[in-house]
């Protein structure tokens, strides 16, 4: 039985939280999960509060699902799947514990946002590899321990980039550190050594980071994460190219990362476009209408310490050597959105309301991993659902983005609604699950599944689900850690 | 060298495998990167050069007795030098005298294998391990009128070699050979009908006495002859003479030479002119016995010098398959107008195996053919419409592999090609 | 004890009667010792038996049988560390030398599969034929190309291609009880490149920055990420062994030799051209590794180690630049003259002042040839340190603190005497680094002896104290008991792993840990 007074002296009465309205706030967001009230938002401090809790939760068969980041929430994966669930709020834990330019590597605990983290790292001359235009509320823990796929695909070696270090605390209510973090010796020993919790890998034998990655909070909880930085380039040439025949682009893109010539680089629809441009402070996409070509590559070049210009104007050069093989022409203006620009909009946040907001007052993702090779028969295998449906194609807003070195391609669909239209909203919500099946069957691989279609999406691959099960056994043997999601 | 002597050798061995394969920088592919047929075909590690060095560690232990499976496995070797040759890219110890050194624990123990067995008795018997030709009456060299050097004083000794000599389908190799030499002025004497055996393969399987009884009977033939250059056209002959008789200082001063060589050195001095053309084109095999084992044999006598690091005195210098024959026979080839010499993935000192050595073809022919047939299908990647070769050995495996007799054309020893080249005229006149 | 004739004929139905083998001729082949860390003993313990499988399903049938017949299996590709070793009785060996197939090479989005017996030579020649590349393993090509594989995966091009643990997307798996479990899309949609979800990564069950060492089941294929060549398609090798060069290095190819006042400086350098991401590899090589890498036998190594140290100044870096096009050549070389002035750094004379020299140390780093030469030549037999993967200075500071262990070694006559230099290296443009202590010795009991019981133990110790994180060579019951404590007590997750996934303990995992129940 859980004792409200335990609870109080461990987080303190003032952040026990049993409002209904904030309440209200935790138990649906929007996507389209069942809504289940919590029972009450703790928030939280410390990693010994946590602990704690943790602790106590596992005495009394508390369900626990952590949340860092602030509304709107849009995947499911904060939103109780059973009744009697404590919602772990982090978003107060805004410590930038250390930045260290050397190492390029940042470290921080889960309530610091984009925002603030940028602003501190570039102090140092660092920069993050960051997603696109994520929401001023995101947490950056938050977005590292999903797996949201980032801009800059030279520097993603790895899907697990750019998250380096994690402490956790696991549903056992141990707490553990990964990679270089797990020791010898508390962290400040290892910063005095020289260490600066890089190394995600291990310790050993084991990557626990990736265990924990894409968990939804079903492993543990995270109080603090380090994260891999760049180093901010002293030149810049942003650039765009536009065209109507996708494969193209895709050459374009595919030698653009292989040749190691870009920073930022990925590939929008006309309509994601728009929105973002809408959605950008002083943004002109209303303006620009239907002027847009159909797809729109946009890439960045940049210098860095030693001869940037040099540097750029080869890279240039380089690339337009490319372009040209492809038939392409690279644009610093495009129907009057100058690249430049682009630019700083996308190495921000979203302003508010968040950009996916702004059409219709709501949205769905559907979003997986594919390569090249895939992508034309997917987006064909989209076009013909959204249009039975009758979800005009023209709406439809797409984000294609290389990751780990162009290995994988993030495809993003997103789906535009008015959230107060009963009949609209359902109509999405089954758009959007026959859009998964239909995707499943064309290869793509949704490789972070959330809400409704994650149970659908899991059960392709039995031998996985048994395997994950047993992680689940080890590090949440009592199953308290957000219940109901993926596949427990 | 006993066993023991090659223990600190076998003992170096680190199992990288590198015997397996070609040496790494040399790989351009997926295919044909394996060196050694014997693991190439069975697999399992025993298999390798590196597996039965541990093997012998094992046999110097007293871990391991001479049963009859050891047996296979050591005799289930051509004994190529392939996997010495890859080993020493890197490494400063031997393989392939190890491996010898087992064969020669084996036959001093009766371990050995039947087929093995009853080559030996012939040798023993007749001074040669292959069956006699069809016709004792006929000869290779019938209406050449050479000099018979068993009778008679001569400076240039052609040997032909058993393989040839009993084979009728490659007297013409002989043939051409001397007639080459005789176009360039030079005049071999031969045996005629009683060339005995070189007694190498006697060696590389082990019976090291019958080797060396045989060895000595051949050499004191040769230096009653008092011949300085022995002229030989089958790599195996050319190993035994120029290395094996050597390494037992039984050579004395005689200089060895493979056909390709002295074709090499009379096309370079005009002696011989290639002008006919022979439009074909072509790849070429090297023969263990005349590439990476042809190297001249390395004297040493020394000891290991204490210490952490394998450092001899006097410092020893490896063999490992720089000196060996490959050149000679390609400006041969290369020399023949119209021909288009191609060369295949594997060759020079890291060439696959034809198959036939070590005694493998009479021991295990299935597993000889196998080897023949991987090498066949390597030269078929190439484009070529034959294949040369400079070994009767090679080119009789080789063609025994094939099984359409209309195949039986796309294999040619050198000296053929040469002398459709050089001998047109006479050849021509002798059809 | 020997296996029973039904047990032998079970094993015998799955993968053929000539793909099996208990005699003792074949098990004494395998097991004759690794020369990596030889001791006392010429050959390990001896096991039941070997099997051949040529697919994944044999290997999940002989693993179930050995579930059944409570036998352990240890699985091995080339075979060539100690760990590949059975243990002992009671041990199937699992040969894996007939799973040797490139699967796929995907061009366009850059992976490629193999099965566990292609090694890194065919993998690379494949590749450079199409403009690619991938990491080799350091220890030579002669590896497999299974990203995880190797003990840790790390490679000469590790700067521009990482290693193992970064590199292995989709992956399949005989779990030790004698599952598939195919990583990541393989499992949801039958493609390879990703290993990653859905939900959380298996990848982090399946190794860490070291792999486990024979002793989670079988990886029977990956698929690896592959990267750009700039090169030749094929290289333009020349000579006979072991002579071999190119005549010339390639266009927009270079290669330098640069030793450092001081770590310093070296950290330094290495960290500009990090940042400036112009190397294709950088590697901390010693004089000593330079000198066996380009000698052809012990003698001319230690002729080459004596004049190469007469121009050493302090710690050393190769570099290998490649440019993918001639501007970006231009640059790359302008930024290292640039850093090189910059640090203090010098060239080592007539290292590779000769082109075709140079040409060949190029490509025998490119192909990783030379490390048998650098490390096995001189006696058959290294030991020594293995670092883990961490931030470059943390990595060289461990390393180099354990070398000052070495002269101690040196000076008791119980080593080789090259100098207590340790290489290290970066990769990912400087993002991690690397390094190894090569201590190379005639086997001996003596030297074994202070190797496993002062050495390393003083080296863990160092690791511990100083909080250098936990080394490479940390493997086993005991090494990860002593690190476990100090370190989240990692080991004690490690056992539930092994024992959630390895009920029977049918995995032989003495390099990796057991249960210890």
């Amino acid at each position: 039985m859980l004792d409200l007074q335990q609870l109080a002296t461990i987080a303190g009465k003032e952040n026990l939280i049993q409002e209904p309205n904030i309440l209200k706030q935790y138990s649906q967001d929007c996507s389209f999960v069942n809504p289940v009230r919590p029972r009450m938002v703790i928030k939280l401090h410390t990693a010994e509060q946590v602990q704690q809790i943790v602790k106590t939760a596992r005495a009394t068969d508390t369900p626990l699902i952590p949340v860092s980041s602030g509304c709107p929430h849009s995947r499911g994966d904060t939103v109780p799947a059973v009744g009697g669930a404590i919602i772990v709020d982090l978003s107060e834990m805004k410590k930038i514990i250390h930045v260290d330019r050397k190492n390029r590597v940042a470290m921080f605990e889960p309530g610091v946002t984009f925002a603030e983290l940028i602003e501190k790292v570039k102090k140092n001359g660092l920069r993050l590899n960051m997603p696109l235009l994520p929401r001023q509320t995101k947490s950056v823990v938050g977005s590292l321990l999903e797996r949201e796929p980032v801009t800059m695909p030279k520097y993603h070696w790895d899907i697990a980039d750019p998250l380096a270090c994690t402490e956790i605390i696991l549903g056992t209510g141990e707490l553990f550190r990964t990679g270089a973090a797990a020791g010898s010796g508390s962290i400040e020993e290892q910063w005095a050594a020289g260490g600066a919790q890089k190394e995600a890998a291990g310790p050993s034998a084991a990557s626990w980071y990736r265990l924990i990655q894409g968990s939804q909070g079903t492993m543990g909880i995270v109080t603090w994460a380090s994260a891999r930085c760049e180093i901010v380039p002293a030149l810049e040439e942003p650039f765009w190219i536009a065209s109507s025949q996708l494969e193209k682009l895709l050459e374009m893109t595919h030698w653009l990362i292989r040749l190691r010539l870009v920073n930022e680089c990925f590939m929008l629809n006309n309509t994601c476009l728009k929105m973002i441009l809408q959605s950008a402070e002083g943004g002109t996409g209303a303006a620009i209408g239907n002027a847009l070509p159909p797809w729109i590559l946009f890439f960045n070049i940049a210098g860095y310490e030693y001869f940037p210009e040099e540097r750029v104007a080869g890279q240039i050069q380089d690339m337009q050597e490319i372009a040209q093989r492809t038939g392409l022409a690279p644009l610093k203006d495009l129907c009057g959105i100058k690249a430049d620009k682009f630019l700083r909009i996308v190495q921000q946040t979203s302003a508010n309301p968040y950009w996916k907001l702004r059409c219709k007052g709501g949205f769905q993702d559907i979003f997986f991993l594919t390569i090249f090779d895939n992508l034309a028969t997917q987006m064909e295998t989209m076009y013909r659902t959204v249009n039975s449906a009758g979800y005009p194609v023209s709406d439809l807003s797409i984000y294609l983005q290389p990751v780990v070195q162009g290995a994988n391609c993030h495809c993003e669909f997103t789906l535009f609604y008015n959230p107060d239209v009963e009949e609209e909203q359902e109509r999405i919500r089954r758009l959007s699950g026959d859009a998964v099946r239909n995707l499943l069957d064309q290869r793509a691989f949704f490789s972070r599944p959330y809400g409704e279609n994650a149970r659908l999406i899991l059960n392709r691959d039995a031998a996985t689900v048994n395997a994950l099960k047993k992680v689940k056994n080890i590090v949440d043997p009592d199953w308290i850690m957000n219940p109901g999601k993926l596949c427990f | 060298m006993t066993l023991a002597y090659y223990r600190q050798d076998m003992e170096t061995c680190c199992r990288c495998s590198a015997c397996k394969f070609i040496p790494l920088e040399r790989v351009t592919g997926y295919e044909y990167v394996a060196i050694c047929p014997s693991i190439a075909r069975y697999n399992f590690h025993a298999y390798s050069g590196g597996g039965r060095l541990g093997m012998g560690v094992a046999l110097l232990e007293g871990d391991l007795d001479y049963s009859d499976k050891l047996v296979e496995i050591i005799y289930n070797c051509q004994m190529c030098g392939g996997c010495d040759v890859s080993c020493k890219y890197a490494m400063d110890m031997d393989v392939l005298e190890p491996l010898n050194a087992i064969r020669i624990e084996c036959v001093s123990r009766g371990k050995t294998l039947p087929a093995l067995d009853r080559l030996i008795t012939k040798l023993r018997h007749g001074g040669t391990m292959l069956p006699p030709a069809p016709s004792a009456r006929k000869s290779w060299s019938d209406g050449l009128n050479l000099e018979d050097y068993t009778r008679q004083k001569v400076d240039l000794i052609y040997h032909a070699g058993c393989r040839i000599g009993q084979d009728p389908a490659m007297w013409k190799i002989a043939r051409y050979s001397v007639l080459l030499l005789r176009k360039a002025g030079l005049e071999p004497g031969i045996a005629p009908g009683s060339e005995l055996c070189c007694g190498g393969r006697a060696y590389e399987m082990g019976y090291q006495d019958d080797f060396l009884r045989q060895a000595r009977v051949v050499m004191k033939r040769i230096e009653q002859s008092g011949a300085k250059t022995l002229v030989t056209g089958c790599a195996e002959c050319y190993h035994a003479f120029k290395v094996l008789y050597d390494k037992f200082n039984l050579r004395g001063n005689l200089k060895v030479l493979h056909t390709s060589e002295i074709f090499a050195d009379l096309i370079s001095s005009g002696r011989l002119q290639p002008q006919q053309e022979v439009s074909l084109k072509i790849t070429y095999h090297d023969p263990c016995h005349l590439g990476r084992l042809g190297e001249p044999y390395t004297h040493w006598q020394g000891k290991q010098l204490p210490g952490h690091i394998r450092l001899f005195d006097p410092p020893r210098e490896f063999r490992r398959g720089t000196k060996g024959v490959y050149e000679p026979p390609r400006r041969v080839l290369k020399s023949i107008p119209g021909i288009q010499l191609v060369e295949m993935d594997r060759r020079k000192e890291y060439a696959w195996c034809c198959g036939a050595g070590g005694g493998v073809k009479e021991s295990n022919p299935a597993f000889a053919e196998w080897t023949a047939l991987q090498r066949l299908q390597e030269a078929g990647t190439t484009g070529a419409d034959a294949i040369v070769t400079a070994c009767p050995g090679c080119e009789k495996n080789l063609k025994d592999a094939l099984k359409k007799p209309a195949d039986q054309t796309r294999i040619y020893d050198l000296s053929e090609l040469l002398a459709r080249s050089v001998l047109k005229e006479e050849i021509d006149a002798a059809q | 004890m020997p296996l029973s004739k039904d047990q032998y004929a079970a094993f015998e139905d799955v993968v053929g009667p000539e793909n099996i083998s208990a005699e003792p001729a074949i098990l004494y082949s395998y097991s004759w010792r690794s020369g990596l860390y030889a001791g006392v003993e010429k050959f390990t313990p001896r096991f039941e038996a070997v099997v051949l499988p040529q697919s994944t399903e044999e290997v999940q049938a002989i693993v179930r049988l050995c579930n059944k017949f409570k036998l352990q299996f240890k699985a091995s590709s080339t075979g060539w560390g100690p760990y590949n070793d059975a243990a002992g009785p009671g041990v199937i060996r699992i040969d894996l030398r007939r799973m040797n197939r490139i699967i796929e090479i995907n061009e366009k989005n850059m992976y490629a599969v193999v099965e566990p017996y292609v090694i890194g030579a065919q993998l690379q020649a494949e590749l450079m034929k199409r403009g690619l590349n991938c990491n080799m393993c350091g220890a030579g090509s002669n590896c497999s190309a299974l990203p995880i594989a190797a003990h840790q995966g790390i490679g000469h091009m590790s700067q521009s291609a990482s290693y193992g643990e970064r590199n292995q997307l989709a992956l399949e798996w005989v779990t030790p009880d004698g599952e598939i479990i195919r990583l990541g899309s393989l499992g949801s949609s039958d493609e390879w490149f990703c290993g990653d979800g859905p939900g959380p990564s298996l990848r982090g069950l399946v190794r860490g920055n070291v792999v486990p060492l024979g002793g989670l089941g079988v990886y029977t294929k990956a698929a690896t990420k592959i990267y750009h060549w700039s090169g030749p398609p094929i290289f333009p090798v020349e000579g006979i062994s072991p002579h071999y060069s190119a005549g010339k290095i390639p266009h927009n190819f270079s290669i330098g030799f640069y030793s450092f006042p001081s770590m310093d400086k070296l950290d330094e350098a290495q960290q500009k051209v990090g940042e400036s991401e112009i190397a294709l590899e950088l590697m901390g090589f010693n004089a000593a590794m330079a000198a066996a890498n380009i000698a052809t036998s012990n003698e001319e190594e230690v002729k080459l180690f004596r004049e190469f140290s007469q121009y050493v100044q302090g710690p050393c870096f190769m570099i290998i630049i490649a440019g993918n096009s001639d501007r970006d050549f231009e640059y790359k070389t302008k930024v290292l003259s640039r850093i090189i002035n910059e640090t203090g750094g010098k060239a080592i004379p007539k290292l590779l002042d000769d082109p075709v020299v140079a040409a060949g140390c190029l490509w025998r780093w490119l192909r990783s040839t030379g490390s048998i030469r650098e490390v096995f030549r001189v006696s058959g037999c290294f030991g020594g340190e293995v670092g883990g993967t961490d931030c470059f200075r943390l990595m060289a500071d461990y390393i180099y603190k354990t070398g000052q262990m070495k002269g101690d070694l040196i000076k008791r006559g119980l080593v080789y005497d090259d100098g207590t230099s340790p290489f290290t290296q970066s990769f990912e443009h400087g993002h991690f680094g690397h390094g190894e202590l090569l201590i190379r010795y005639m086997p001996n009991p003596i030297t074994f002896k202070v190797l496993t019981t002062e050495f390393l133990v003083q080296a863990n110790e160092t690791a511990i104290r100083d909080h250098y994180g936990v080394p490479g060579h940390v493997f086993g019951d005991a090494a990860h008991d002593m690190y476990g404590p100090h370190c989240s007590s990692y080991h004690l997750w490690l056992r539930r792993i092994k024992k959630a996934f390895d009920p029977q303990g049918a995995s032989e995992a003495t390099h990796y840990i057991t249960v210890k129940e």
